[in-house]
């Protein structure tokens, strides 16, 4: 079939999740991460059986509504809405959400101006557009969302109509050409029929002269570019495990846990039932919360249980499960500057340069003053108690100025803005001499921690705060400076995160939201204690066990890839791995470390240390090249006498390990590899549209679908 | 394979197409494989099931529920996850359906679950053993027809679809399974119930065999589930404490069971071997004689982290599918014929003129049959017995290949332009009942 000549700038990705849903229209020159992200809702129309993106609010006589593309809207008497024109000199320019955002500022336009025309006395309240463009809206909690659709559950599409409508307002929002194909996303749990009925939605609501899917975990071991893999995608409410081997997906023992990230918040609600849901995610999303590696003791608590999953590190593992606990250190390093750096990107990229420089600036200040930081700020992993700045949105908010405009490139996932002890590229970084130290020995600082810690217990934490942090209020001091007994630099540091703790509120208020420091114990280490990493690790050995192929699984074991948003909580990687480690890989075998109870006529393997030896006597047949001539039935006529034995595979996994992340998108680097679905979502659209034009059957044409009909879809 | 059909005119890019010109006809049918370990499921005219999913189910009690006393557990991940009280049963007993109501759900469970939510709209091809009585053919019936509305239905004899499956009319099918090993001989697509056979001795088997033998040697079969991590220790009387999880309630012994077949299911894949001669199998292996011929040890790592070397009794499970009086746990009652005396006695079944032909093709299939070298030893054997003839073993050479046979043949024959003609449709049964599948299907 002749290709109908697809452009670069002309595709149409949508990658579907259960939260958030990423679009982006075009492929950039270098591949970039999601330009949009849509959240994966519809709320309930005027109408029945109609659905709108954003919640639809009743705006009262004389309030006025703040709209995102700078406007403000007065409810005039009779519900006439009056409208007024404050042109935001931002808006403009910001280069880097030009596009996007006035596209859907136009659209909102059209919207609102429909709605006017229809005398409506409901004005929206552009949840969307708020939630996607502030970072400090993003976080609604459920009565803002009050009636909101989902579309998908655990992966499943739960309502049709909503999930249509979702698509719709996508390819309204972004309105792309005629001459655009779609490349969607799907999950792997959508059935055929799923396929189907998206398809021909597809095909028949939005007119595109070509559709493609692509499984997620196919994707994302495209972004990785790995050639067999297992894949963990860690969901919202449930986590895709999948092995692919030779590129090709496993289909038949894939599977879909219900864990994600969103057990996660329920345990931590569990162990925190005072805080809130929307408290609870914002603390999973803050920098505080983390889980610990393996051996590092959650400060203030001699815990048994943490010390029994370190994996014992006797001499046969030391070239394989031993060598992760030290990385694991080592990456959790990486991974803090990479969230320092990132994090610079997001406040720049969010309009806060300003404010950003004066912290910074105070930051120095207090290095001048003799402070290294480390002494006095000591690693979240040693605090037996650390704050967060929970953000509330006002609700009902009568908005006055124009500050919400914020661009939607931002992941939500770094849209935390949390104060207390960003792990910046200046802070040093005791946590790499400690890895040397070893798990099981606890580091001087945080005994000296315990020993304060001691006097009140996580429970009575937050009525009896610790003395020295009795001088002054704000909870964020209390933790901060808890362990530090230099009173003089505490004060001064106190006064100067006063001041600065100030400023912020008077932000926040201005921008119509509140901020709020909470402060949570060592809950904070426990969010993956729900069991969600077990079940991961036995799900993905049943995955991978019962691959078909068991030659090749211990190359899968060989390149992990943890990705989704669930896995972004800090040091959850390196927990996933280690858990699988110490349950599941097997000690490579040398003769030297036990002996046959058998007799000696046996012979003994030499104790080389490599893998299990091969039986000698009777495997002498060539079974691997029988295996080939197996492949074609000709041969295997040939072969004669001789039967198939498949071969014996050595039990496993003797080792494993995450693949590698590639480096040659840095665009991604910042972002963070954990939507990098996305980026396997643009190397297949580049490749079944632009450079393969259809010949290789990657997506369905127009002309497919007018004669196959809807099921044109699995024949791709 | 047949895909779906192309239509031959092409329409104008801009013309919606007419509803007529999809759907109907081109629903693609699904194939249904039910077995005792698992049941497979998929669309006909692909290479491999969609779904494969154990047959075993868990039951949470629940006096409350009217129907199970319980709440029912299906699919791979609520049986692998500890529920308190959590019972595992099998709804198959005899390699044929025992608990209609569970296995109905089961089957659903395995279409809705990634194949189609429209159950109702694919005709649905269904595989039996060839000792599937009537009464139970009719109750598939009345569920396809009744439960699943399905539109059309045909019930094939599994070892049919693995004659199909390898390409062969006339064979010879032995089929290790999980349950049950059988002997079916296949003439022109027909099977032949005189000569079939079939024997207890296939993966079950095995797994308790090894279940005993690991047992007898003092292995604390921990299964993963159950561990918080594992400890490497090689030496059985100074084994270190168990790191177990503590859950707050013991889990169903069942459920313990199940999980330790998770990790008996590896040892047979990567440690258990078959003896390639009947007679050279020493009589008693705890009293090698001195001039026996060593074989290499193979080692295991337990779950909990016990290292072993498996030496010859690596090859005493596998060895008692041929030589039942070997198996390390007693066998209760009749001692069973092994399977190669099985094959021997269908064989001496048939009439002489398609002995011949039977011999030549052999078809080895199952998952059972993956077992290390058990190829070799079944040729040994029958080459011993059968001197005259030739003696020809198929197997084929891909591993889904070997464990999906029923259903690969199940999804050739339901995509091929001359099935069509064999579906029952909802029409017939409708006017007959479900006796149709005696008179339709054989």
């Amino acid at each position: 079939m002749v290709g109908p000549g697809f452009r670069d700038d002309h595709i149409l990705l949508i990658a579907p999740g259960s939260k958030t849903t990423l679009a982006q229209l075009g492929l950039p020159e270098s591949f970039t991460p999601a330009k949009l992200r849509f959240p994966t809702r519809m709320f309930p129309g005027l109408e029945e059986g109609q659905y709108l993106p954003n919640k639809v609010h009743e705006l009262k006589e004389g309030e006025e509504m703040l709209l995102r593309n700078g406007e403000v809207m007065t409810a005039g008497p009779n519900g006439k809405p009056i409208k007024k024109r404050k042109v935001d000199s931002k808006l403009s320019s910001k280069p880097a959400d030009g596009k996007g955002d006035t596209t859907m500022a136009d659209a909102t336009d059209e919207r609102e101006g429909n709605e006017e025309e229809g005398g409506d006395e409901d004005e929206e309240m552009n949840g969307t557009k708020e939630e996607g463009t502030n970072p400090k809206l993003f976080y609604e909690d459920d009565d803002d969302e009050e009636g909101a659709v989902w579309c998908l559950d655990q992966g499943r599409i739960v309502n049709w109509e909503a999930f249509f409508a979702l698509l719709l307002h996508i390819h309204e929002t972004l309105n792309p050409t005629f001459h655009t194909p779609i490349l969607m996303i799907s999950q792997p749990c959508w059935t055929c029929t799923d396929k189907e009925r998206i398809c021909q939605f597809i095909f028949e609501k939005l007119k595109t002269p070509g559709f493609g899917m692509m499984d997620a975990a196919a994707a994302i071991n495209a972004a990785y570019n790995v050639q067999h893999s297992l894949v963990i995608d860690v969901g919202y409410d449930k986590t895709d495990i999948t092995a692919l081997i030779d590129w090709n997906i496993q289909e038949v023992n894939r599977t879909t846990i219900p864990f994600g990230g969103n057990s996660m918040n329920r345990h931590l609600h569990k162990l925190l039932p005072e805080l809130t849901e929307d408290e609870i995610d914002q603390l999973k999303r803050s920098n505080i919360c983390e889980i610990l590696p393996a051996g590092v003791p959650i400060p203030g608590e001699e815990d048994a249980d943490r010390e029994a999953v370190v994996r014992p590190s006797e001499p046969t593992t030391i070239g394989m499960g031993g060598v992760a606990q030290p990385k694991a250190l080592d990456e959790e390093g990486d991974e803090e500057e990479e969230e320092g750096v990132t994090n610079i990107a997001a406040i720049v990229a969010s309009g806060k340069t300003q404010e950003y420089l004066a912290k910074k600036e105070k930051e120095k200040a207090d290095k001048k003053a003799g402070l290294a930081a480390g002494e006095k700020r000591l690693p979240n992993y040693k605090r037996e108690k650390n704050s967060f700045s929970y953000v509330e949105k006002v609700q009902d908010s009568v908005l006055e100025n124009g500050k919400t405009d914020h661009p939607t490139e931002v992941p939500d996932g770094e849209r935390m803005d949390v104060d207390v002890a960003p792990p910046t590229t200046e802070e040093p970084k005791p946590v790499e001499g400690d890895s040397n130290a070893g798990g099981a020995d606890v580091p001087a600082p945080s005994s000296e921690e315990r020993q304060l810690a001691t006097t009140n217990d996580a429970e009575g934490e937050k009525a009896a705060p610790d003395a020295e942090a009795n001088k002054s209020g704000p909870s964020l001091m209390e933790s901060m400076f808890s362990a530090t007994k230099e009173d003089e630099d505490a004060k001064r540091a106190q006064e100067k995160a006063l001041r600065r703790e100030e400023k912020k509120r008077q932000e926040a208020a201005q921008s119509g939201e509140r901020r709020r420091e909470i402060e949570v114990g060592t809950e904070r280490f426990k969010a993956a204690e729900g069991g969600i990493l077990e079940a991961i690790a036995d799900a993905a050995h049943r995955v991978v066990s019962s691959a078909d192929n068991y030659n090749l699984r211990s190359e899968c074991w060989n390149s992990v890839i943890i990705a989704g948003g669930g896995c972004r909580v800090k040091g959850f990687k390196d927990a996933l791995l280690n858990t699988i480690i110490a349950k599941y890989q097997v000690s490579p075998s040398s003769g030297t470390i036990f002996t046959s109870e058998l007799p000696s006529n046996i012979p003994t393997p030499s104790g080389t240390g490599t893998n299990t030896p091969q039986p000698s006597a009777f495997n002498s047949q060539p079974n691997a090249l029988l295996l080939q001539a197996a492949a074609n039935n000709a041969a295997l006529a040939a072969a004669g006498q001789h039967h198939l034995s498949i071969p014996q595979p050595n039990q496993g996994p003797t080792s494993i390990k995450v693949a590698k992340i590639p480096e040659y998108f840095p665009e991604w680097k910042d972002h963070g590899f954990d939507e990098c679905m996305f980026l396997g979502a643009q190397l297949g659209a580049k490749i079944y549209f632009v450079t393969d034009q259809g010949a290789n059957k990657g997506f369905v044409t127009r002309a497919d679908y007018n004669s196959q009909g809807p099921q044109a879809i699995h024949n791709i | 394979m047949a895909s779906t059909p192309q239509m031959s005119g092409v329409l104008p890019p801009t013309t919606k197409p007419a509803e007529l010109e999809y759907g109907g006809d081109e629903v693609s049918a699904l194939v249904l494989d039910p077995g005792t370990g698992t049941t497979r499921c998929g669309f006909a005219g692909e290479d491999t099931p969609k779904t494969c999913v154990p047959t075993s189910y868990g039951i949470v009690p629940d006096p409350e529920d009217q129907k199970y006393f319980g709440k029912l557990k299906i699919g791979e991940n609520p049986i692998n996850s500890v529920v308190e009280g959590m019972e595992i049963r099998n709804p198959m007993s005899d390699g044929v359906v025992e608990n209609w109501e569970v296995a109905t759900e089961i089957w659903r469970h395995c279409i809705e679950y990634r194949l189609s939510s429209r159950i109702e709209e694919h005709p649905l091809l269904v595989t039996e053993p060839i000792w599937n009585p009537l009464k139970k053919r009719e109750k598939t019936t009345e569920i396809v027809f009744e439960d699943f509305n399905a539109p059309a239905y045909f019930l094939v004899k599994s070892a049919v679809c693995e004659s199909f499956a390898n390409s062969k009319p006339s064979a010879l099918v032995v089929d290790m399974g999980h349950a049950y090993t059988s002997v079916t001989p296949v003439i022109d697509g027909i099977p032949l119930r005189k000569g079939s056979e079939r024997t207890s001795l296939a993966g079950q088997h095995l797994t308790n065999q090894l279940r005993h033998q690991f047992s007898e040697l003092g292995i604390r079969m921990a299964p993963w589930l159950t561990l918080k991590s594992k400890t490497p220790y090689t030496d059985l009387a100074a084994a270190p404490p168990l790191r177990t999880k503590d859950f707050g309630f013991q889990p169903h012994q069942s459920f313990l069971d199940l999980q330790q077949d998770r990790f008996i299911h590896e040892f047979k894949e990567c440690v258990s071997e078959t003896w390639p001669e009947a007679k050279t199998f020493p009589a008693d292996i705890n009293n090698l004689p001195d001039n026996f011929r060593g074989i290499a040890d193979k080692a295991f790592e337990f779950p909990d982290g016990y290292q072993r070397r498996f030496g010859i009794d690596r090859f005493l499970a596998p060895e008692s599918l041929f030589n039942p009086s070997v198996s390390p746990k007693a066998i209760t009652g009749d001692l069973p014929k092994g399977i190669a005396e099985m094959i021997k006695d269908s064989i001496d079944h048939l009439d002489a003129d398609i002995r011949a032909n039977m011999l030549n093709n052999i078809i080895v299939v199952g998952g059972t049959s993956l077992l290390y070298r058990i190829n070799e030893r079944l040729n040994h054997e029958l080459m011993t017995m059968f001197p005259g003839p030739r003696v020809k073993i198929h197997s084929p050479g891909q591993i889904p290949e070997r464990k999906y046979s029923a259903w690969l043949g199940g999804s050739i024959l339901a995509s091929c332009g001359a099935f069509h003609q064999l579906w029952i449709s909802k029409q017939e049964y409708d006017e007959v009942g479900a006796n149709i599948i005696e008179r339709r299907a054989k």
